[in-house]
């Protein structure tokens, strides 16, 4: 089903509706043949006391490398689990990374992100190219270089020396703590993270949110790409965005895009000034550009837009689309131009507000202690 | 000097009928009879470094590998560079007893000098690299070390015109390859030898060279005090595994931070979890073998340069030499691999106590202290910068993609 782009978005739109019929039972199809949007299905609350320990494993730097970023660092509560501002207040289009490089894409909220793990047949983050469980996602944004440079093993042995993290594995776990119950304690901070109170799902929606609604799965056709319960198909799609040059303008960005583009086996990593997405999975150049559509709640506390951040705010979404998407790539024949009058763009921007809470979903900040304290007894006791 | 005791773990089958067969033949011949086979070869000048067939040395190389062992780009988060662990300013190694490891932990064991290290054929105190060019790797990657990943190290070089102007000369590459930079890096520790030390110019005819304390040293360190048993040849090491009975070093019960990396160490080189739960005490030698009779055991250290490069031991637990000196004069010491605590009897039987007199430990020290040299010191390079890579001349993205596409679409037409 990874198969895109050559083909009419009709037919692969609807290629794509069935698959996801099959990978997420109860998930009703509408008469466009896409998965309906709705509100999202109840999911199993996580034991209070496993979230609570993912909740400080989520703001602990001693979960990266060199002890200097927590996944608080790019998916900063605050700011809707992304990261917008920098540390001098200014907005930032790409994410940051660990240190000694600078990422090249925009940080993703985590709000209602277990919701993408019920894709079976979805590839992770922008360019698809994790496995979508989330237990392995975590893994992997905490052993990847460019994010948390972390050995799984020395995690294992920072969390036994931690008396708090000792008790918490003892009363989650009933066992010593290792990096896998860490993952999993993740998971469940993870899955408290849900919107609760968005207008489109309390059924209160305004008259033009509405209309917006009507145009989404009507005229504009968002909902080829945005549906189901969590507005997301999985699937990667070529919008055109341009590319945000400062990813080889920046050196440390380019490092990084350099470095995780060779990694996964990307010919001449040093040709390309854009980003493959895709591609980067597939290894088909009719590929490159897409990235996987992102969903669309809580996307008030998210901004800035695409992958690479180069949307600033929802109207520029709309007035993106509107024009057809972008025209930086002529292979990419997706889009077509909407023709919306400006009402009807309002509209449709009224309706993707009404998709976020009045509050993001937050957490309280976790205060961590920087050192570790030696174990009594260490000499008599086992390790 | 003649092994006293020869240990049974010490010698293979291999090493006993070997020695069997030489002896046999030392018989019979007239002059191998003469030849005390036993014997420790002798202290010798340092000749010139050697190096590998397939990376000599060139003073390219040498500039190149002094920028590199100098650039935090050649770890993970670009905040420390070789230099930082082998600093010029501490005998090219790392005063604290213990080395600072990578931001957020702590090394386990104390920072070697690089000074000298061309002519070793085991790097490390576990002897686990056997050249340079792999000891530099190993020390860049792991996680208590330089933690850097060989993507990222590689993609840093290649966006740095220096380097990709400096390796294209001296490798002819395209662009930088990771393995051609530890290449370097080895060239340049290779230049950091020192053959004129004083040891070296008496050994070569000066009997100025050394003072006469230095000479009852000598006597001493190739006599009575038997030092020469292992610390033999040019670079005074035999390159071989012993436990001493050196202590445990109290950092890992009493810093937590320490006791982290302990456990990691255990962890990450896959010891039975017994010996994870039960030892306390670095196994050395035995996490490369996985044998009985090498736990504990470390590499004989060589003794050039030593004056610089205290603190002392595999975890520095000695300070000074004088400390030193006092811990062979009672015959070495005891620990959990040497006093039975797992079973383990592990200690050399070479250490005896040498009832050295005061004056005679001082005499040791000041040879010691003699042969060590001048001081090596160094500017450190300016590291090169970053630069904004240009665009490939001709080719625009579109095309990029539009090359790739055409070939593939061709490809798989004629499918």
């Amino acid at each position: 089903m990874k198969r895109w782009g050559k083909f009419g978005s009709v037919i692969s739109c609807f290629i794509t509706g069935t698959a996801l019929v099959l990978a997420v039972p109860g998930v009703a199809v509408q008469a466009s043949g896409f998965p309906e949007i709705g509100p999202l299905p109840l999911k199993e609350v996580p034991k209070e006391s496993l979230a609570k320990m993912g909740q400080r494993l989520f703001f602990d730097v001693r979960v990266s490398g060199d002890g200097a970023i927590s996944c608080a660092t790019c998916h900063d509560p605050a700011q809707g689990f992304t990261r917008q501002v920098g540390k001098e207040g200014k907005p930032m289009a790409l994410s940051d990374a660990y240190p000694g490089t600078r990422h090249f894409r925009n940080a993703p909220t985590l709000i209602n992100v277990v919701y993408k793990a019920d894709f079976a047949d979805t590839g992770w983050g922008w360019d698809g190219h994790m496995g979508a469980n989330l237990n392995d996602v975590i893994r992997d944004q905490i052993t990847e270089t460019m994010m948390m440079n972390m050995d799984m093993r020395l995690m294992h042995e920072r969390m036994k020396q931690d008396p708090v993290y000792v008790q918490m594995c003892q009363d989650n776990f009933n066992g010593e703590c290792s990096s896998g119950k860490g993952r999993k304690a993740l998971v469940a901070f993870l899955q408290t993270l849900v919107s609760k109170d968005a207008p489109f799902d309390n059924d209160s929606l305004s008259g033009e949110a509405q209309l917006g609604r009507l145009l989404f799965e009507g005229k504009a056709n968002c909902v080829s790409c945005h549906n189901g319960p969590y507005f997301s198909d999985g699937q990667p799609h070529n919008t055109g965005v341009p590319e945000n040059l400062e990813v080889f303008n920046d050196p440390l960005r380019h490092v990084a895009y350099r470095a995780v583009i060779t990694n996964h086996g990307v010919p001449k990593a040093d040709i390309w000034r854009r980003d493959v997405g895709y591609f980067l999975v597939s290894k088909d150049y009719r590929d490159v550009g897409s990235f996987i559509t992102p969903t669309l709640r809580e996307v008030v506390h998210t901004a800035p837009y695409m992958h690479n951040g180069m949307l600033q705010t929802l109207e520029e979404v709309v007035e993106f689309y509107t024009a057809g998407g972008g025209h930086d790539d002529p292979l990419a024949t997706e889009l077509k131009p909407l023709e919306l009058n400006g009402v009807e763009q309002a509209q449709l921007v009224a309706f993707l507000r009404s998709l976020s809470s009045p509050v993001a979903p937050a957490a309280q900040k976790v205060a961590i202690p920087l050192e570790y304290e030696p174990i009594d007894d260490w000499l008599e006791v086992k390790n | 000097m003649k092994l006293s005791i020869p240990s049974p773990f010490v010698f293979s089958l291999v090493t006993v009928l070997l020695l069997a067969c030489t002896n046999t033949m030392a018989d019979r011949d007239p002059i191998l009879s003469k030849i005390d086979l036993d014997a420790d070869p002798p202290l010798a000048p340092l000749p010139p470094p050697p190096a590998p067939l397939d990376n000599p040395i060139t003073q390219a190389k040498a500039d190149l590998g002094m920028k590199l062992f100098f650039d935090p780009k050649m770890t993970g988060d670009a905040s420390l560079s070789c230099g930082d662990c082998h600093d010029p300013k501490q005998g090219w190694g790392f005063n604290d007893p213990i080395s600072r490891g990578y931001p957020g932990t702590v090394h386990w064991r104390n920072s070697q000098t690089v000074v000298n290290t061309a002519y070793l054929g085991k790097l490390f105190w576990q002897g686990n690299a056997k050249s340079l060019e792999a000891q530099a790797p190993i020390a860049n990657k792991g996680a208590v070390a330089g933690n850097g990943e060989d993507d990222v190290m590689e993609a840093r070089l290649r966006q740095t015109p220096y380097y990709i102007q400096k390796f294209r000369e001296i490798f002819g590459t395209e662009l930088p390859n990771l393995g051609d930079a530890w290449m370097a890096i080895a060239t340049f520790e290779r230049t950091l030898s020192q053959r004129d030390t004083p040891l070296d110019r008496y050994l070569a005819g000066d009997k100025e060279a050394l003072s006469e304390t230095a000479l009852k040293g000598k006597e001493l360190f190739e006599g009575k005090a038997n030092c020469i048993e292992c610390h033999n040849g040019p670079t005074l090491t035999d390159e071989k595994y012993y436990n001493l009975g050196v202590p445990r070093p109290l950092e890992w019960e009493e810093m937590g931070l320490n006791t982290v990396t302990f456990r990691w160490e255990a962890y990450a080189k896959g010891v039975h979890e017994k010996y994870y739960r039960d030892w306390k005490d670095d196994a050395g030698l035995y996490y490369s073998t996985k044998r009985p009779t090498d736990v504990g055991k470390h590499r004989t250290a060589p003794l050039r340069y030593l004056a610089y490069t205290a603190p002392y031991m595999h975890a520095g637990q000695f300070y000074t030499l004088e400390e030193v000196i006092d811990f062979y004069d009672e015959g070495g010491g005891d620990n959990e691999f040497t006093d039975g605590t797992h079973g383990l009897e592990n200690k050399t039987p070479i250490l005896k106590p040498l009832n050295l007199n005061d004056e005679e430990k001082e005499s040791l020290v000041v040879f010691l202290e003699e042969i060590s040299g001048d001081e090596i010191r160094l500017k450190l390079p300016e590291v090169p910068p970053y630069e904004v890579m240009p665009d490939v001349p001709g080719l625009t993205q579109a095309r990029a993609k539009r090359i790739g596409l055409e070939t593939y679409l061709a490809r798989t037409a004629q499918q």
